[in-house]
């Protein structure tokens, strides 16, 4: 396999240019990190998941386990049970931050609106004098709706993903 | 100092497990987890792994017994051996990948290498060994007694004690329960492996593999307004009613007024003992008759095929929520899978959660109970991060000195007798097989190796 070719910023660049793309994830961890969980929710699409693979390389969400894999409808029970006033394993609640950096459009399609946009993401969360880090690489597919992005699948790649975790409850 | 009084003083240890208490230390003193490593991990019939995790000659995988590195390997025979993963000539691990494919186990450091059987086959420089030396001396020291039932291997690190067949005979059923969902009548552990680790004793964990008492409350989030909790079987619509639908929105006020609203149909669990710590806790009643998915009805007719609908029927019949097989596995017969208890410190332990594949079962219906099982107990579940913390909490409540004792008295004295089942029974709301566990465990404890 050619290394360098795989690591190249998609052949036709979109027009929106990186700042758009960058712009919609910083946003995105921004969510995270601010607990709105609900309007993090809102940016996938109706099909949309979200993946933390719980072995390196997993080729799919089906047949091995993983840390997440949330369709939309247990996404909706995951928020439900972060706004849940017992959510014991969040009391007292994470508080986190998210940097993302090293962002690259792999794969871009302005006529079709669909994007596949890879970056950097290390998130510190501190809960109950506790502070620990992840660590990882995150694919974007993201869909054009109007003026705004809607994310068709997130996955995040931590590169200790299959170590032995204390409890996590927050979305990376 | 300390150490020194618990050890070979085994009136000491009996102080500590009274009827219906136990006393902190037990979960707080490094010195009695000393004592455990050595006198129940030391000794007791532990579950090291499943046969199908080393499928092939040559196959291996590594975990710990207690604290001691072992590997399960595949002999070119066909044997499944369990061999102290140590090599026998300067101390190194040998096999340091969780599982893998080698000809032979190669020590990194000085070459020596081992066959699959534990069999010193090649020493470098063999010019160099002293006069006298024998490599049939040094082979990869092998764990005193293995065996194994329906693919599930267990070894114990003494070379005697009590046999395996007295020790799994009284819960063997119990891994029938789960083998017989397979079409085919075996299982495989290959779809992964959840890890999780929390700061507190690896008892919190067994215990809390047979404890109903705590659900409504500790898994309060898990529930929806209804008091429904999630789906957890491929083919259910809804999981288990744990508490009666709310008339008011105030779920915090209905714990403190102990009207807990826990619902008829949980009460109505049962728990089982069977001696040697063992025991399992009977399934709530779910709606069988409306368990339909596509994924769930091909392999019904599937099983069916294979079985016959009389004997399929009774095998998708949940009798089975969670089995300890005490003193570090259960098995856990809703979203079915297979835990693995291991204790790292006196306040620090690992689980490894294994869904199992039932083989011959359409890969629809396995894939799902990966997919629920993810929700329910991967590291970021809804279920398992809220007993974590339960744990985690304990053990720091533990460090207090204000209350010497653990409580696990409800239900004392009220148990009765099980004839079909050849069980002893009681509500699963209560402790009885908390008092079961610590029975078995002061039988390990109090007698010196």
């Amino acid at each position: 396999m050619d290394g360098a070719a795989a690591i190249r910023p998609a052949a036709r660049p979109s027009a929106l240019g990186r700042a758009a793309f960058e712009d919609f994830l910083f946003a995105e961890a921004r969510l995270l990190d601010d607990r709105r969980f609900r309007d993090w929710m809102a940016l996938f699409t109706e099909d949309g998941t979200y993946w933390v693979p719980a072995v390196a390389g997993q080729d799919s969400p089906l047949n091995q386990v993983s840390l997440f894999y949330d369709d939309r409808d247990l996404m909706k029970t995951r928020v439900d049970r972060l706004e849940h006033p017992r959510i014991h394993v969040q009391t007292p609640p994470s508080r986190t931050a998210h940097v993302v950096g090293n962002v690259m459009v792999d794969a871009a399609d302005d006529a079709a609106g669909e994007y596949v946009v890879s970056s950097s993401v290390i998130m510190v969360e501190y809960r109950d004098d506790h502070q620990r880090m992840f660590a990882g690489r995150q694919v974007h597919r993201l869909r054009r709706s109007g003026d705004a992005f809607r994310i068709v699948q997130k996955r995040v790649d931590l590169i200790n993903c299959d170590s032995a975790f204390d409890a996590m409850a927050v979305p990376i | 100092m300390v150490a020194a009084m618990l050890n070979g003083h085994s009136d000491t240890i009996a102080t500590l497990v009274e009827p219906g208490r136990v006393h902190r230390r037990v979960y707080a003193d490094p010195d009695v987890f000393e004592l455990e490593m050595e006198r129940i991990f030391g000794r007791a019939w532990l579950f090291v792994g499943h046969t199908s995790q080393v499928p092939q000659p040559g196959d291996y995988f590594t975990t710990e017994l207690g604290r001691q590195p072992v590997v399960m390997t595949r002999h070119r025979d066909g044997a499944v051996h369990v061999l102290f993963n140590r090599c026998t000539h300067r101390g190194a691990k040998v096999a340091n990948e969780r599982c893998g494919h080698a000809a032979r186990l190669t020590c990194l450091y000085h070459g020596w290498s081992f066959d699959t059987d534990g069999t010193l086959a090649a020493v470098p420089m063999p010019e160099g060994c002293a006069e006298g030396f024998r490599r049939e001396a040094f082979g990869l020291a092998r764990v005193p007694r293995v065996a194994e039932y329906r693919g599930f291997v267990f070894a114990s690190l003494a070379a005697s004690g009590a046999s395996f067949e007295d020790h799994i005979g009284p819960i063997k059923s119990n891994i029938d329960d789960l083998v017989d969902r397979a079409p085919d009548g075996a299982l495989a552990f290959d779809l992964g492996v959840h890890r999780y680790a929390y700061d507190g004793n690896w008892k919190l964990q067994v215990e809390n593999v047979l404890d109903s008492y705590h659900v409504p409350f500790g898994h309060a989030s898990t529930v929806n307004k209804e008091g429904v909790q999630f789906a957890r079987r491929e083919g259910d619509k809804a999981g288990t009613q744990v508490i009666d639908k709310a008339t008011d929105q105030v779920a915090d006020k209905a714990a403190e007024t102990d009207k807990s609203r826990t619902s008829q149909s949980w009460k109505g669990r049962r728990s089982y003992i069977v001696g040697n710590g063992h025991g399992w806790t009977s399934n709530t009643s779910l709606d069988d008759g409306k368990r339909s998915s596509p994924a769930f009805d091909e392999y019904k007719r599937v099983l069916i095929d294979k079985v016959g609908a009389e004997r399929a029927q009774h095998i998708l019949t949940p009798r089975l929520h969670n089995t300890l097989i005490y003193p570090n596995v259960s098995i856990m017969g809703l979203n079915i899978h297979v835990r693995v208890i291991k204790p790292v410190a006196f306040d620090r332990t690992e689980i490894n959660v294994y869904p199992v594949r039932l083989v011959g079962a359409p890969d629809a219906m396995n894939f799902g109970n990966i997919r629920l099982l993810n929700v329910t107990h991967s590291a970021a579940s809804f279920v398992q991060t809220d007993d974590i913390e339960a744990f985690v909490r304990t053990q720091k409540g533990l460090r207090s000195l204000a209350g010497e004792w653990v409580d696990i008295s409800r239900g004392l004295g009220v148990e009765e007798p099980d004839r079909e089942l050849n069980a002893t029974r009681a509500s699963a709301m209560h402790e009885m097989a908390m008092r079961a566990q610590y029975k078995a465990w002061l039988g390990y404890m109090r007698e010196a190796a």
